[in-house]
């Protein structure tokens, strides 16, 4: 067995000091002033241009809407390969899970009327910052997050695994061909019914809701996974 | 000069992240300083090109400029890939150690385990 000596230990701690203080040195010692023209051109066009009072949603759904589909693009690599790669993979088929008959006496008594009280509040702020996600601070990825949240409080009352996983990562999968399809058609090929700010408005509720239900459906899928198949 | 503020703490986490990335030999530790230099990177991308008089990007509010959405946009992206990656390298680490046993970098396969201090 190699073990690594000391030495090599406080080698490696003052060579990560030593950059640090590098680029600290040449962070704080550079005095170059650069104009912000992308900010200012943002900040004063906008509303106009994109329909959107939130310029973070106009930013990613409009401006640069490239970062926006290869970040979804991403999260569904992510997903896959949560599902295949997994050691659990092989005798995924052959596992079952028990379903226990659900038993009050299982759970806390204070989690299960709590949680039956939040619930759809849970549901409802989610959907609340989707929908409302250009013209308040918010928008499909925050919005798809809390809507997660719902599923995972709903795993701490009833931790049974009786979703369907691969329905909701075909889902996904939709979901992605749709949130590529329309920018293309809405963004880049101009493919516009009316050119109004109505409909760009109408535009940003969509992509939204789209990315916030893809959101939402990836990180269960995640979540789900890790706590059933990973384990042990 | 002031010299605390969001960028020297972001730069000053990304390296505490990578020293960890170093000198630890524990494979779900390695996962741990990935996580921390990314909100490191985080930090300074949310704090860069900020002034203290300026009002978030929202609505047609003309009192007082507005912040630059330009990182913040950028970043919303960068928190759902860090989620990605963080959920990659915990499945791959369980794969690694179901199939061969290994939870540490640098010990062979008897020596596996967290009982040993790394």
């Amino acid at each position: 067995m190699k073990e690594t000596n000391k030495a090599v230990k406080v080698i490696r701690v003052v060579f990560a000091a030593a950059s640090a203080c590098l680029v600290l040195f040449l962070f704080l010692n550079h005095s170059e002033k650069l104009d912000m023209p992308l900010r200012e051109y943002i900040t004063a066009n906008f509303f106009e241009e994109t329909g959107a009072q939130n310029a973070v949603s106009a930013i990613y759904l409009n401006y640069r809407v490239f970062d926006t589909l290869l970040e979804t693009l991403m999260l569904l690599v992510s997903v896959m390969e949560v599902i295949n790669v997994s050691w659990a993979g092989k005798q995924a088929r052959q596992r079952t899970f028990e379903t226990k008959p659900f038993d009050p006496k299982d759970h806390s008594e204070i989690v299960l009327r709590m949680v039956g009280v939040i619930y759809p509040f849970v549901l409802l702020i989610g959907l609340y910052i989707i929908f409302n996600g250009h013209v308040s601070p918010g928008g499909g990825f925050q919005g798809g997050a809390i809507l997660a949240t719902a599923l995972i409080s709903r795993y701490l009352v009833y931790p049974n695994f009786d979703l369907d996983l691969d329905r909701l990562e075909k889902f996904e999968k939709l979901l992605f061909l749709a949130i590529a399809a329309t920018p293309i058609l809405y963004i880049f090929m101009q493919i516009q019914p009316v050119d109004t700010l109505f409909s760009h408005k109408v535009y940003m509720v969509f992509m939204n809701s789209l990315i916030g239900l893809k959101v939402f459906a990836g990180l269960s899928v995640i979540f789900y996974r890790f706590v059933f198949y990973e384990g042990r | 000069m002031n010299f605390i503020f969001g960028e020297v703490a972001g730069i000053l986490i990304f390296f505490i992240g990578l020293c960890g990335l170093m000198i630890k030999k524990s494979i779900v530790k390695t996962i741990m300083a990935l996580t921390v230099m990314e909100s490191g990177i985080i930090l300074f991308y949310i704090t860069i090109n900020y002034t203290p008089d300026t009002i978030p990007p929202i609505g047609q509010a003309q009192e007082a400029a507005f912040a630059d959405p330009v990182p913040a946009a950028l970043m919303i992206t960068a928190i759902v890939i860090g989620i990605g990656i963080t959920a990659i390298g915990l499945t791959m680490f369980m794969h690694y150690k179901q199939e061969h046993g290994i939870t540490h970098w640098t010990r062979d396969r008897n020596q596996q385990g967290s009982e040993r201090k790394c």
